[in-house]
């Protein structure tokens, strides 16, 4: 690690650590597939709020239709399986290129529209999806499809133990991850972000605002169509209510809470609101049915209402993070131009 | 002109109705620095968005080195190397100083290939505007005079031959607007041709080879600015007529 500052060596111990940490826990809760199942929701949910965050806080076009790419991604997946025999692992690649290419050529028109507009677009185009795929003989209409069941298989995408789905997941979570950190620096992510703050300075140096908002759709619902496929598989059933607008909202808010102006945002909110949600199911549910989503409600409003650049916009500025950098991780001004 | 890297031939422009901008016809040379004045109204803008690409001429043509650009849009300015500012600053409020340029290192004709090159270029372009020591604070906390700089050097970093410059000096103080002029000098030396709208006199004089005035959509005088400042017609129109039925 020549040439490395000791901030950089720290960070990285502090990563891998977190890393080892995430591997080891199936070690200790395999036996507890409730807890599992809410690492893998967490997975899934965080990855597609990634997902929705590079179209959202990155290039600064929020859509509230994302359920409907995870959705179309699930039931182009599950078709293949179910009524071509395909392996599932090559009908998830063949799901993420259809839903890109239906993301890119579809949604295109939708791009001449710009803020709320936009936005309410987004929400018809779920809902279209969604009736359409209700009233679509050959994917089950409302009923939905059902995967078939069978023996435990790498190869066909079957597991008894909840612990394959977690290390998939996982790989998927920390995978889209890299992807974004590296979008983030690139010359895309430039891109992306002077159209987010102003597509007239973007076209006067030189960025096509509409051809940079198309891919970065078209990425986002790849991902999005990804986290279908493994959704399909893990459930072993999907129907038309996955698109509900509903859950396209709960794409959303891990990224509006963690901060949504941040790589991690959707992660830190991700982990935070699942684990709390799940809390509350589970301690106040039984005991007046709906109260824990109250108090979920009123998590979210006091978030947004005192924090709205999202907990790692306040991090960012704060003390704590200034008590992290210097004390713990070393950091020197000579890192602060890296 | 001998060598004139704009040529504008009789551009219009109408807005419905209204005619905004009505048969204009100028050159811009090589090399030098060219400015437009006029009274509040007169077109400038418009005249200056035209040739930027940032909305079409109704009518007429314009050629940059003697290409046809009249229906160019204006992200394909950039790599023939054309350059503008914003009359109304539009930093990139929420990202740091140096990340408002790096976009433009990229994205120009430097065509850094990755982020090192990039923030490099954009360093370099921060340190000759002057703004190098405020490379981290975000756009948006910065002032007026240094949210103009950074105008400049956002159209800097795409390394231009041609830079269009609108009221890069408005609202700056007297001490502001000297530090201004000095960059415009400094950057016009190094090669960029430059054309501006200015209000502000002072400026025009000390910097301009050539002014064109417009007024209500057309040309009325062009020359050098003592030429211009002379013309009876220009006097009536920034000042007023000496029988004092100024209906301005």
């Amino acid at each position: 690690m020549k040439g490395l500052s000791q901030y950089t060596i720290r960070k990285r111990i502090a990563m891998a650590l977190l890393m080892i940490l995430l591997l080891a826990i199936p070690l200790f809760l395999s036996g507890k597939p409730y807890l599992m199942n809410v690492f893998i929701l967490i997975f899934y949910t965080s990855t597609m709020s990634m997902a929705w965050n590079l179209l959202g806080g990155m290039t600064g076009q929020n859509s509230l239709g994302h359920a409907a790419y995870m959705g179309l991604g699930a039931y182009v997946a599950s078709l293949f399986v179910t009524k071509a025999g395909m392996n599932p692992w090559l009908a998830m690649v063949l799901s993420v290129v259809i839903v890109g290419g239906i993301a890119g050529v579809v949604f295109y028109p939708c791009f001449l529209l710009k803020g709320p507009y936009f936005t309410l677009v987004t929400i018809a185009f779920g809902e279209t999806i969604r009736q359409f795929v209700i009233n679509w003989d050959f994917a089950g209409k409302a009923t939905g499809i059902s995967l078939p069941f069978g023996a435990q298989s790498f190869a066909e995408f079957r597991f008894m133990s909840k612990v394959p789905y977690y290390y998939i997941g996982l790989a998927m979570i920390v995978g889209v991850y890299i992807l974004m950190k590296i979008i983030s620096r690139s010359k895309f992510g430039f891109a992306l972000r002077t159209i987010r703050e102003d597509e007239d300075v973007a076209a006067a140096i030189g960025i096509k605002p509409m051809r940079y908002k198309v891919y970065a759709l078209i990425v986002s619902a790849m991902i999005a169509a990804m986290v279908g496929s493994f959704y399909a598989y893990y459930n072993r059933y999907i129907d038309p209510d996955l698109m509900l607008q509903t859950y396209s909202v709960e794409f959303v808010l891990p990224a509006i809470v963690g901060g949504a102006a941040f790589v991690e945002g959707p992660l830190v909110g991700g982990a935070i609101l699942i684990t709390l949600s799940e809390f509350l199911r589970n301690e106040f549910g039984a005991i007046l049915p709906g109260i824990n989503l109250i108090l979920y409600a009123v998590v979210l409003l006091v978030v947004i209402r005192f924090r709205p650049v999202g907990l790692l916009g306040w991090y960012s500025q704060s003390k704590a993070k200034a008590f992290v950098d210097t004390k713990i991780l070393k950091k020197t001004d000579a890192d602060k131009e890296a | 002109m001998d060598n004139p890297i704009i040529e504008v031939k009789n551009i219009t422009k109408n807005f419905k109705g209204l005619k905004a901008v009505s048969d204009v016809s100028f050159q811009i040379e090589e090399g030098k620095i060219t400015g437009m004045i006029g009274p509040n109204g007169a077109g400038k803008s418009t005249t200056f968005n035209m040739i930027c690409g940032y909305y079409p001429a109704s009518e007429g043509h314009i050629f940059y080195k003697g290409q046809e650009i009249t229906h160019k849009k204006a992200y394909d300015y950039t790599n023939m190397g054309i350059a503008r500012t914003f009359q109304i600053m539009k930093p990139l409020g929420n990202l740091p100083v140096v990340d408002n340029v790096v976009p433009s290192a990229f994205f120009g004709r430097y065509g850094a290939k990755s982020l090192k090159e990039a923030r490099e270029i954009a360093l370099e372009v921060l340190e000759f505007t002057g703004l190098y020591a405020k490379r981290n604070v975000l756009a948006k906390d910065m002032g007026t005079p240094d949210q103009k700089r950074l105008e400049m050097a956002r159209a800097l970093a795409t390394k231009p031959e041609m830079l269009f410059l609108d009221e890069n000096m408005a609202g700056l103080n007297p001490a502001e607007t000297e530090e201004a002029i000095a960059l415009i000098r400094r950057i016009n030396d190094s090669g960029v041709t430059i054309f501006l709208i200015e209000h502000i006199m002072k400026a025009v004089v000390s910097l301009c080879e050539r002014v064109i005035v417009l007024h209500h959509g057309e040309k009325i005088a062009e020359g050098t600015p003592e030429e211009v400042m002379n013309d009876p017609y220009v006097m009536e129109v920034y000042l007023g007529t000496k029988g004092g039925h100024n209906n301005a």
